[in-house]
């Protein structure tokens, strides 16, 4: 390479350190009783090497770029232009206009997979948020003494297990017949349910495997949030009498509120594409997931099939847009809320 | 505390001090007790796995439950004897290990791209490369099936492996690293006539090693974990990794519980093992990457 030909033709650092100084680190160039070295080597730099530089810099992010370019930033923009076009894998594209969401608008299919997908969120959001906020609370005083460190990896664990090798226990505690979930409800008087294979009950069911799967992240995100809280600010509280609830209400809340934020945004994200557990879950008997009678059918997993199952790419990749938008909004929101909205320290 | 009057030295508020003390100890611990609790109720379902696997014939039948697990490993051989589950195995760790290299060169590599040159369009660069997280996957998978199939990577190892060889995370960790190292480190580096890789691998990586553990164990969660990309991009075994196996085995085993959750311990040993040894740093690891990508 022409630049460090150039570099070792320079001469050695003169006596003295050849590590610089802190001095030198900020400002190498402008320092005028500065290292002769390090600036004979700036002044030694052809044109060549002023241009090579910086090219390096491109080069080196390159490959990295080459692959988020490729395999996520195309399949983004071909969204937007497959979903006005009838298509199939292969090719053979006609333009279609707006057709494709007619087509999808007069599926009930697909309506239900929404209001499936909304009643899931917005069950989850409520109860992860409060479930993660009250083990966090819970485990705070110990983790700050480091022993509860413990406790808080055993209730994050779940979160790093492989969803379909987890999901196998869980569709045994589902099962009606021997299920422990049964075997609880039957021992304090409640009836038995039918679970994974009860279209009222196998959403539900994938709720609780969600919850377990995902509590612990949240958790640990609180855990994060409370140990940023001033000490000196919940001492000050404490000294003027506030208890318990006065303490959480006007003083751990409101300054929790943006990792409470964070959380909230989080969970409605990461559920809305929830889909290995329910294709998992649900996918035994049916096959292909979202039954029993299509009551676990989210919006992701009805896209799956529709793409995968009935090779009907066309409308996969419009209801594939119409997801992209409705997260990406969510998404801009929340960046935009998150800096004023909200407390920072 | 009762002997009145008091002496001198020990005032009503010393002893009143230790009392409260006491009590906040007392509730710590208390807390504290409550606090393993539910963590031993959230580990259950993953001891359940080791309980059924090694249970005896129809342990998974009784009621109620059984607790103990039994230690039998007959299952667990036969499993491992007559099925292909070691073949997937070794598809997985060959997919996450090679994810795991991949993301460290191009991490490393852009990390030092973005931290060590000036250069026009560095922060656009850099935003490009951190926006990748704020992609919902749900929403382009249907259009990567369709990038993947006119590259003729469907059903290969680089279609498993390539796509995830460059992380937002790790040149996010690499870059911060990189801007915390001396400029003086890389100009006597120079000097020395070391290029820029030899100053990579024998300076700046070591200095990194914290975000190289970091990196090593996301990629491994997210690689080891991965289960609908190989589901919608691999359709033939020769390929294809474990947890795609385990949900083979869900439709063809149904009903023969033991042997299923031999095939699920099997798949979850290496995700317990390298949590048990690195628990502190897989947490944080992952929390910093989920902080990451919103704030």
């Amino acid at each position: 390479m022409i630049l460090d030909k150039t570099e070792r033709r320079t001469p050695g650092l003169p006596n003295g350190s050849p590590i610089g100084s802190a001095q030198e680190r900020v400002s190498p160039r402008v320092d005028p009783a500065g290292r002769a070295a390090v600036l004979s080597l700036d002044r030694s730099e052809s044109l060549v090497a002023r241009i090579a530089r910086p090219l390096m810099g491109y080069l080196l992010v390159i490959p990295s770029l080459a692959i988020f370019g490729v395999f996520f930033y195309v399949p983004a923009v071909m969204l937007f232009v497959l979903a006005f076009y009838h298509w199939n894998v292969f090719g053979a594209t006609t333009f279609r206009g707006l057709g494709n969401f007619a087509i999808l608008f007069n599926q009930p299919l697909y309506w239900q997979s929404l209001l499936t997908t909304g009643y899931f969120v917005l069950v989850m959001v409520p109860l992860t948020l409060l479930l993660a906020l009250a083990l966090a609370l819970l485990l705070r005083e110990g983790v700050r003494q480091a022993r509860g460190g413990f406790a808080r990896s055993l209730i994050f664990l779940p979160h790093v297990t492989p969803i379909i090798a987890t999901s196998i226990i869980w569709v045994w505690l589902f099962n009606p017949q021997f299920g422990l979930a049964n075997f609880a409800l039957s021992h304090v008087g409640l009836p038995r349910l039918g679970w994974l294979e009860d279209p009222h009950w196998a959403l539900p069911a994938v709720m609780f495997y969600t919850l377990w799967h995902s509590v612990g992240l949240y958790t640990v995100l609180f855990l994060a949030g409370l140990s940023v809280i001033p000490e000196q600010v919940v001492e000050a509280a404490r000294v003027d009498g506030a208890r318990a609830f006065t303490m959480f209400r006007r003083v751990i809340w409101p300054l929790l509120s943006p990792t409470t934020f964070l959380v909230m945004i989080l969970i409605s994200v990461n559920t809305m594409q929830a889909f290995s557990q329910i294709f998992a879950l649900t996918g035994g008997a049916v096959g292909r997931g979202g039954g029993p009678a299509y009551s676990t059918s989210t919006d992701a997993v009805l896209i799956y099939q529709t793409a995968f199952t009935y090779s009907h790419f066309s409308l996969a990749a419009t209801m594939s847009l119409i997801l992209f938008v409705i997260l990406l909004v969510i998404t801009v929101i929340q960046k935009r809320l998150s800096s004023r909205w909200v407390f920072y320290r | 505390m009762r002997t009145l009057p008091l002496g001198k030295g020990d005032s009503i508020e010393s002893a009143r001090g230790k009392g409260v003390l006491r009590t906040i100890r007392g509730r710590l611990t208390g807390r504290w007790l409550i606090g393993l609790l539910i963590g031993l109720v959230f580990v259950l379902p993953v001891y359940w796995v080791l309980v059924i696997a090694t249970g005896h014939h129809g342990d998974a039948y009784a009621i109620p439950p059984v607790m103990l697990p039994a230690l039998q490993f007959g299952s667990m051989w036969f499993v491992l004897t007559h099925t292909n589950i070691v073949h997937y195995f070794l598809n997985s760790v060959l997919i996450t290990s090679a994810t795991i290299v991949l993301v460290l060169v191009t991490g490393v590599f852009a990390g030092w791209g973005l931290a060590a040159y000036h250069y026009r369009g560095r922060e656009a660069l850099f935003l490009v490369a951190i926006g990748v997280m704020l992609l919902p996957q749900q929403a382009l998978i249907v259009t990567q099936f369709n990038v993947m199939f006119h590259l003729g990577l469907l059903d290969s190892y680089a279609g498993l492996i390539l796509p995830f060889g460059a992380s937002s995370a790790a040149i996010f960790l690499f870059r911060q690293a990189f801007l915390q190292l001396p400029e003086s480190f890389w100009d006597v580096a120079r000097l020395e006539g070391a290029n820029v890789f030899q100053f990579l691998w024998r300076v700046a990586v070591p200095t990194a090693r914290p975000a190289v553990a970091t990196v090593v164990l996301l990629t491994f969660i997210s690689s080891w974990n991965q289960f609908q990309w190989p589901l919608i991009m691999t359709s033939s075994k020769a390929v294809q990794p474990i947890e795609l196996a385990l949900s083979h085995y869900m439709s063809s085993f149904s009903n023969n519980w033991r042997d299923l959750t031999s095939a699920a311990v099997i798949a979850l040993v290496p995700v317990l093992v390298i949590f048990a040894f690195t628990q502190r740093y897989m947490v944080q690891a992952v929390v910093g990457e989920d902080r990451g990508v919103t704030e």
